[in-house]
C-alpha cells in the first residue's frame, strides 16, 4: 500500500464499546490508505463495525465507546485521534464532512433548507448575506434539485427521502472538504432513485478530486463506484483490493460467498441457485481470538479456530486476512458455498389457476377527521392501485416490482383482506372472496398467509416463537396443543433453526432467525398462497440469499403459492415464475421472469433493470435516468402514468390516452403506445451503442 | 443448515438467566438511588399499618372516654382531640381507609381506561375521533370539580337501604376516584396503541382471524404495559391526595370516621389553639404517604422507561 501523501491514512485502529462493567472491542487492527480523488469502499454486514470507523474517524464515537491508545487516523498529516473537539470543529468545518445514512434525522425538523446550508456557509468565511444566499442557492443548483429557489423555502419534511438526500450532500460539499465519508448515502432510497444519487455523488467526487470513502453493504455499489474496497466483518478487515481484483479474483472465503450469494439481475432460481452462507456473524462478545470467520467457512482448517491470521499482503496493493490465501490465490482449493435448493426445481408447466384478482382498485378517501368532516373540506381521492388484473398458479411464483409508493402492498393487503377493494373481485379457487378478513371463513384463511418486510415487527415482542408459531396452528389448523407444539418444533427445523427456539423470545433472535420463525408462522397453517412483503429487503446479505433459498425449498416441499414483492427486479427475477411490474398503481408489463430481462422491453422496466447497481466492475453502464422523482398518487399524471419520467416518450397521445395492453408472445403483456418491436428495436439500438 | 451450532451447556439457559438478572437488575437498579428505597418503605410501612393498624391502636377511634385536648404524652402519644379522641389511633387506623379507597379506585380507573384505551385506540376512525375529544373535554375540567360534581349526585340520591345505589353512595369517593381517572389511564393506553396497532405482528393476527378481545389484550396489552405501569402508579399517588382533599372539604368521609382530611377539617380553626396536634399529625401522615408514593412511582417510571 502506498503511504506517500496519502489524504487518510488509517493505521492500528481498535474502537471499543462498553456494556456493564465489560469493553469489548467493535473494530480491532484496521487500516486503510485513501488518496485524494480515490472513491474507497467500505463493506460489511450490519455489525462488522463499519459506521464504528467513519465514527471514529469524524470523532463521533458515542459516550460509551473509546479509540483505543496507539490507534493512528492521520489526515492530511495530522493525528485526529488527539485532537480536541474544539480543533476537530475546525476540520469537520473545513476539509472532513460525512453524508449520514438518514437524512430525515439529520436536517432539523423545525428549520427551513436554505437558513439550514446558510448558516454552513457563514461558519466558512465572512460573507455579505447577498453572497451567501447566492452561493446557498449555487449549492442546490450543483446537486441537480428541481426548482432550487423554492426548496430553499421548504422544510424537511416536504421533501422526498431523495431530495433530503441531495441536500445533505450540498450540505457535505460546502466546504469544499478534502475527505468525503458517506455512510450508507443511498440505503433507504428507491432503486431509481439510489442510480440517480450513485451518479450524482459519482460526478461531484470526480469533479472535485475529493477523497472519499464509502461505506454500504451493496458490492453492486461499490463495483459500480469504487476505486478500490474494503471487505469488513466482526470488526477486522478481511480483504483489501483495487476494486476490478477483488471482483476478478477474491482471495478471501467470505469475499467469496458474498459475491456468490447475491441475485445478479436475470439469474434465477433455475438456473444457478445463490449459494448462502451458513450460520450468522459472531455477536460482540463472542468473536473468537481466531479467525472471526472461521464458524462459517467452507474452508476451516484446525489453525483457523485457534490462531488469528495475519493481514498480509498477497500481491501488489492487496491485503487478505485467511490462513489459506495463497492455496486459493493458486486455485489449489474452492471455497464452495452450499446452494441449499435441493430438489431440481421442476419446469414450467402450466398449472391450474389459484387465485384471481379482476379489475381490483382501492381509491382512498382523504383522512376524514372530525374537522374535516364537519368543515366539508373534501380533497380528491388517492387512487392507491387501479384496475389490478392478475392469476397466481398454483405452487408458483408471482413476482410484483415497483418503486415505494406504487401501491405494491395496498395491493397485496387487498389479496390478504386487510383492505378492503373499493371495487373488483378476488377470487380463490374459483370461489369469490369477501373483500374484509373478518368476513373470511376459517378455511380461507387457513389457505392465504403473509410474511412481512419487517422482522422486527412481525414478531410479538412479548410471545415467544413457539406461542407465535402454535397460534396459527391451534386457530387455523384446529390442532390440539400438544399436537401443535409437536408441529412447532417440526416447522422450525423446516427453516432450519433449531428445536430449542420455542422457548426464545424475538428479541434474542438475529433479523435472519426472526425472518425463519416468520417464515414459519406463515406456513403453520398449509396455506395454498403465501403473500411475501419484501421479506428479504431488511437482511443482510449474507442472510438473504438464505432465506430466499428456503423460500424456494419449502414452495417445493408444500406447494404453495407465493406474491412476491419486492422493490429490487434481480431478487424478484430470480425468485419468481412470473413477474408484473407496477407503476403508480397500475400494472406496465407482465411476463416470465426469464422473457422480462432479456431485453427488458417496457421502458419503466428497462429503467428499473439499468437502476439495479451490477455487482462487476466490468459491466459501469450508462444507467438510464429517470427525472425527477415518482409522482404522488393523489396527482397522478393524465393519460399513461409513466409518461412525466419516460425515456421514450413517443408524443402527446402518451399524456392523454392510456395506453393499451399489448401482447408479445409467451403470455408476456406491455402496456405502451410503442408496439414492442418498436421497443425491441430501441433496446437493440441501445445495446449495439453500449458495445460500440 | 450445513454448520452445526455449538452445543448449549443447557437447553433454555440463556433466557432463564436473562429473565432472573433482569429481574434482579430491575430491584437493584430499583434500589440504587437511596430516594426510592425510602419512599418505598414508606408506603411499605402505611400498608402494613392499613393491614395490621387494628392491632396496634390503644383504643378505638370514637372511644371518648379521654380527656378533653390532652397533649402529646405516654398515654396518648400524639395527643386527643376536642371530643376526647385518641388522635394516636384515629391515625393508626384511618390508613386503610385512605389507602382502599385510593387504591381500589385507581384498581378500577386502571381496568376500566385501559379497556377504553385499547378499544378506542384499535378501532380508530371516527369512534377515536368522538370518543378522544369526550375525553380531551373532560381533561380540560379540574378533577376535583368533577369529582364535587359527582359526589354531590351520588349523595343527593337518598337511595333505599341494601340497594345498589346505597352501595354506590356509600363508596361515593371510590366512584369518584374512578371515574375521574379512567380518560386519563385511557388517554396514555390509547396513544400507546396507536404505535403498537401499525406493527405488523397485528396484521398477522387479523389475517389469522383472531378475535377483536384476543388481539387487544394477548396482542396489544404486553406493549402497552410498561407505560401502564408508570401512569397506575402515578394515579395512585394522586388519588391518595384526592381522598385527602375530599374529605378536607367535607364531602368525603363522613363523620365520625377516622379519615386524615376529614380530621385536618374538623380539627382547624378556632379548635386549632386548643389542641393542635390534633390537625398536625393526620396532616402529617398525608404529607408523608403522598410524598412517599410519589418517589415510588419516580422509581417505577425511570426503570421502566429505560428499559
Amino acid at each position: 500500500m502506498t503511504s506517500q501523501a496519502a489524504l487518510l491514512r488509517i493505521e492500528n485502529l481498535s474502537v471499543s464499546y462498553q456494556f456493564g462493567n465489560r469493553w469489548m472491542e467493535a473494530v480491532h487492527d484496521f487500516r486503510l490508505a485513501i488518496q485524494s480523488g480515490q472513491v474507497y469502499g467500505l463493506v460489511g454486514e450490519s455489525g462488522s463495525g463499519k459506521s464504528t470507523v467513519a465514527s471514529a474517524v469524524m470523532r463521533y464515537v458515542p459516550h460509551n465507546g473509546r479509540i483505543e491508545r496507539g490507534s493512528v487516523v492521520n489526515f492530511q498529516g495530522v493525528n485526529l485521534v488527539e485532537k480536541s473537539l474544539r480543533e476537530m470543529q475546525q476540520i469537520w468545518a473545513h476539509d472532513l464532512t460525512l453524508v449520514p445514512q438518514n437524512p430525515g434525522a439529520a436536517l432539523n425538523p423545525s428549520i427551513r433548507i436554505g437558513e439550514q446550508l446558510a448558516e454552513l456557509m457563514r461558519l466558512q468565511r465572512r460573507l455579505p448575506e447577498s453572497v451567501v444566499q447566492e452561493r446557498v442557492l449555487e449549492s442546490l443548483h450543483r446537486v441537480n434539485l428541481p426548482d432550487p429557489r423554492a426548496i430553499l423555502t421548504r422544510y424537511p419534511h416536504q421533501l422526498s427521502g431523495g431530495q433530503q438526500q441531495r441536500v445533505m450532500i450540498a450540505m457535505a460539499l460546502i466546504p469544499s472538504p478534502q475527505m468525503l465519508i458517506l455512510d450508507e448515502p443511498t440505503t433507504n432510497l428507491d432503486v431509481t432513485t439510489e442510480a440517480t444519487i450513485l451518479d450524482l455523488i459519482e460526478t461531484l467526487i470526480r469533479s472535485e478530486g475529493t477523497g472519499a470513502l464509502y461505506i454500504t453493504h451493496n458490492l453492486g455499489v461499490v463495483a459500480q463506484l469504487c476505486d478500490r474496497a474494503a471487505v469488513m466483518y466482526a470488526g477486522e478487515i478481511l480483504e483489501d483490493a483495487e476494486i476490478n481484483d477483488l471482483f476478478a479474483g477474491p482471495l478471501h472465503p467470505y469475499t467469496i460467498g458474498l459475491l456468490n450469494s447475491i441475485p445478479r439481475a436475470g439469474q434465477t432460481k433455475r438456473e444457478r441457485p445463490l449459494a448462502t452462507i451458513p450460520g450468522k456473524p459472531p455477536l460482540l462478545q463472542e468473536r473468537p481470538n481466531a479467525c472471526v470467520f472461521s464458524d462459517r467457512c467452507p474452508l476451516v482448517i484446525d489453525i483457523c479456530r485457534t490462531e488469528k491470521p495475519p493481514l498480509e499482503s498477497s500481491g501488489e496493493n492487496r491485503l487478505v486476512r485467511c490462513h489459506r490465501w495463497r492455496e486459493i490465490e493458486a486455485g489449489n482449493v474452492d471455497a464452495v458455498y452450499p446452494t441449499e435448493i435441493e430438489s431440481d426445481v421442476a419446469e414450467l408447466a402450466h398449472r391450474e389457476i389459484l387465485l384471481q384478482a379482476h379489475n381490483l382498485s382501492k381509491t382512498f378517501n382523504s383522512q376524514s377527521t372530525l374537522f374535516n368532516v364537519l368543515g366539508g373540506k373534501v380533497s380528491p381521492p388517492t387512487h392507491a392501485v387501479e384496475d389490478v388484473t392478475l392469476s397466481i398458479l398454483k405452487g408458483r411464483t408471482y413476482g410484483l416490482v415497483g418503486e415505494s409508493g406504487s401501491g405494491k402492498t395496498t395491493l397485496a393487503r387487498m389479496i390478504i383482506g386487510l383492505t378492503e377493494p373499493t371495487s373488483g373481485e378476488i377470487a380463490l379457487m374459483g370461489i369469490d372472496l369477501q373483500g374484509d378478513v373478518r368476513q373470511r371463513s376459517r378455511e380461507v384463511l387457513a389457505q392465504l398467509q403473509m410474511i412481512f418486510q419487517n422482522p422486527q415487527m412481525s414478531l410479538n415482542p412479548y410471545l415467544t416463537v413457539g406461542e407465535a408459531i402454535r397460534r396459527p396452528l391451534i386457530k387455523l389448523a384446529q390442532l390440539t396443543y400438544t399436537q401443535a407444539e409437536a408441529e412447532a418444533r417440526r416447522l422450525l427445523k423446516a427453516v432450519n433453526l433449531r428445536e430449542e427456539y420455542v422457548d426464545r423470545y424475538p428479541s434474542e433472535l438475529s433479523g435472519g432467525e426472526k425472518q425463519r420463525v416468520a417464515i414459519a408462522r406463515a406456513f403453520a397453517s398449509n396455506p395454498a398462497l403465501i403473500v411475501c412483503d419484501e421479506p428479504v429487503s431488511a437482511l443482510d446479505v449474507s442472510v438473504q440469499s438464505a432465506v430466499l433459498n428456503l423460500l424456494v425449498q419449502l414452495q417445493e416441499e408444500r406447494n404453495a403459492a407465493y406474491l412476491f414483492i419486492s422493490h429490487d427486479l434481480a431478487v424478484v427475477g430470480y425468485l419468481a415464475d412470473y413477474v408484473a411490474v407496477m407503476y403508480l398503481g397500475e400494472l406496465f408489463e407482465v411476463g416470465y421472469a426469464r422473457d422480462l430481462f432479456s431485453p427488458p422491453l417496457h421502458p419503466y422496466t428497462e429503467a428499473l433493470i439499468s437502476a439495479i447497481p451490477v455487482p462487476d466492475p466490468a459491466i459501469r453502464t450508462d444507467r438510464i435516468h429517470l427525472s425527477g422523482e415518482i409522482p404522488s398518487p393523489a396527482h397522478k399524471p393524465t393519460g399513461c402514468a409513466f409518461h412525466t419520467r419516460c425515456p421514450h416518450k413517443l408524443g402527446q397521445i402518451c399524456e392523454v390516452e392510456s395506453p393499451p395492453w399489448q401482447h408479445h408472445g409467451n403470455e408476456h403483456h406491455i402496456r405502451c403506445h410503442r408496439t414492442p418491436e418498436e421497443l425491441a428495436q430501441i433496446q437493440a439500438y441501445l445495446l449495439n451503442k453500449a458495445k460500440a | 443448515m450445513a454448520a452445526i451450532d455449538p452445543p448449549l451447556p443447557v437447553a433454555n439457559s440463556p433466557r432463564r438467566i436473562q429473565r432472573l438478572t433482569s429481574l434482579r437488575r430491575f430491584a437493584t437498579e430499583f434500589f440504587r438511588s437511596p430516594q426510592t428505597a425510602i419512599g418505598t418503605l414508606i408506603v411499605i410501612f402505611f400498608l402494613l399499618l392499613a393491614i395490621f393498624g387494628p392491632a396496634f391502636a390503644p383504643y378505638k377511634a370514637n372511644d371518648q372516654n379521654h380527656p378533653v385536648s390532652h397533649q402529646p404524652s405516654a398515654e396518648y402519644p400524639m395527643g386527643t382531640d376536642y371530643l376526647g379522641r385518641d388522635v394516636y389511633s384515629r391515625v393508626i387506623l384511618g390508613a386503610r381507609s385512605i389507602l382502599v379507597t385510593a387504591g381500589a379506585g385507581t384498581l378500577i380507573a386502571v381496568v376500566l381506561g385501559t379497556f377504553l384505551g385499547l378499544a378506542v385506540g384499535y378501532q380508530g376512525g371516527l369512534v377515536d375521533e368522538i370518543i378522544g375529544r369526550f375525553i380531551d373535554a373532560f381533561l380540560a375540567l379540574p378533577a376535583l370539580l368533577i369529582a364535587l360534581v359527582i359526589l354531590g349526585v351520588l349523595r343527593n340520591l337518598n337511595p333505599p337501604p341494601g340497594s345498589w345505589q346505597a352501595v354506590l353512595s356509600d363508596r361515593s369517593v371510590l366512584v369518584v376516584i374512578a371515574i375521574v381517572y379512567i380518560p386519563l389511564v385511557a388517554r396514555v393506553v390509547r396513544s400507546s396503541t396507536l404505535d403498537v396497532k401499525t406493527r405488523e405482528f397485528i396484521w398477522a393476527a387479523q389475517i389469522r382471524g383472531e378475535t377483536w378481545l384476543y388481539i387487544l389484550f394477548r396482542e396489544i396489552l404486553p406493549s402497552v404495559a410498561p407505560a401502564l405501569v408508570v401512569e397506575a402508579s402515578l394515579r395512585f399517588s394522586y388519588a391518595i391526595f384526592l381522598v385527602a382533599s375530599l374529605g378536607f372539604l367535607g364531602v368525603g368521609a363522613r363523620p365520625p370516621s377516622p379519615d386524615w382530611g376529614l380530621m385536618v377539617n374538623e380539627n382547624r380553626g378556632g379548635i386549632y389553639a386548643l389542641s393542635p396536634w390534633a390537625l398536625n399529625y393526620p396532616a402529617l401522615a398525608i404529607a408523608v404517604l403522598v410524598v412517599g408514593v410519589n418517589i415510588m412511582s419516580d422509581g417505577i417510571k425511570r426503570i421502566v422507561q429505560r428499559g
